[in-house]
């Protein structure tokens, strides 16, 4: 994933409404009716959060049905996901490795004291 | 700290800040394990010109094709043994990493990186909505979300 991508998610991620569509949507499909329900939003704010999910591919809409249901599209999030885990992984590599030269470090200075 | 975006990492190591900070800062240290896994950072490759403004720069070479990517920070703060600041300007909106160093008695000290990495639509975005949180509870999060 580009970092522009990445950073329409994380874009995309940093508003609590649309982090709890996001949500709602992972127990199921729904309509922007159903999804505006619980946060007592019009149907033009629902709207517009869903466009920006939509542009950060984190949800798709069925082009066909008059409804035009929701879903929650894995794809990006295991990819937002999986770029965090990288990072991570990098620093405790890293960090496991210096733990083996400290190691190796004290193994040196304790031969050289003879013990 | 009011950093937005960040991935912390913690880990104690049995040794003084002192020479967790030196590792940190000296090529002959770093060659043995800065990594990442599958590639060797040669002692030659490492430039370290530890002052503010100074260069901290790494060659990684990737042990199945000899390929290599050079990771070129400036330093912005070196207060030996307690903190050291990089910001790696090629990355776009600026890579920071922080490191402190403390030490928590019995020869052993707590490494904290912290990282702000996340690109810079992400923390403006964070701005305006005067939300607040870390990679960590992203991972968290995103986590959540799949498994709800």
């Amino acid at each position: 994933m580009v970092d522009d991508e990445l950073s329409l998610v994380f874009s995309a991620l940093a508003d609590p409404t649309r982090r709890a569509i996001l949500a709602r949507l992972a127990r199921g499909d729904a309509t922007a009716n159903q999804l505006a329900e619980p946060f007592a939003m019009t149907q033009q704010a629902v709207s517009k959060h869903l466009k920006v999910l939509e542009h950060a591919r984190l949800i798709s809409r069925t082009r066909s049905a008059q409804s035009r249901p929701c879903a929650l599209d894995t794809v990006r999030l295991d990819a937002a996901a999986s770029w965090i885990a990288e990072h991570r992984r990098v620093w405790a590599e890293r960090y496991d490795r210096l733990d083996e030269h400290l190691a190796a470090l004290r193994g040196e200075r304790e031969t050289g004291h003879g013990r | 700290m009011s950093e937005t975006g960040e991935l912390t990492y913690t880990r104690v190591h049995d040794a003084s800040p002192e020479l967790l900070f030196d590792c940190m800062t000296t090529p002959e240290h770093l060659t043995r394990f800065w990594g990442p896994a599958g590639t060797t950072t040669p002692v030659d490759g490492i430039t370290v010109d530890l002052r503010p403004g100074g260069t901290f720069a790494t060659t990684m070479v990737s042990d199945a094709d000899g390929g290599s990517y050079t990771m070129r920070a400036t330093y912005v703060e070196v207060s030996r043994p307690d903190r050291l600041v990089w910001v790696e300007g090629d990355v776009e909106g600026g890579m920071r990493t922080t490191i402190t160093f403390t030490d928590i008695g019995q020869g052993r000290t707590e490494v904290v990186t912290h990282q702000t990495n996340v690109p810079a639509a992400y923390r403006s975005a964070q701005a305006r909505a005067g939300f607040q949180t870390s990679l960590d509870r992203f991972d968290h999060y995103l986590a959540k979300i799949k498994t709800t």
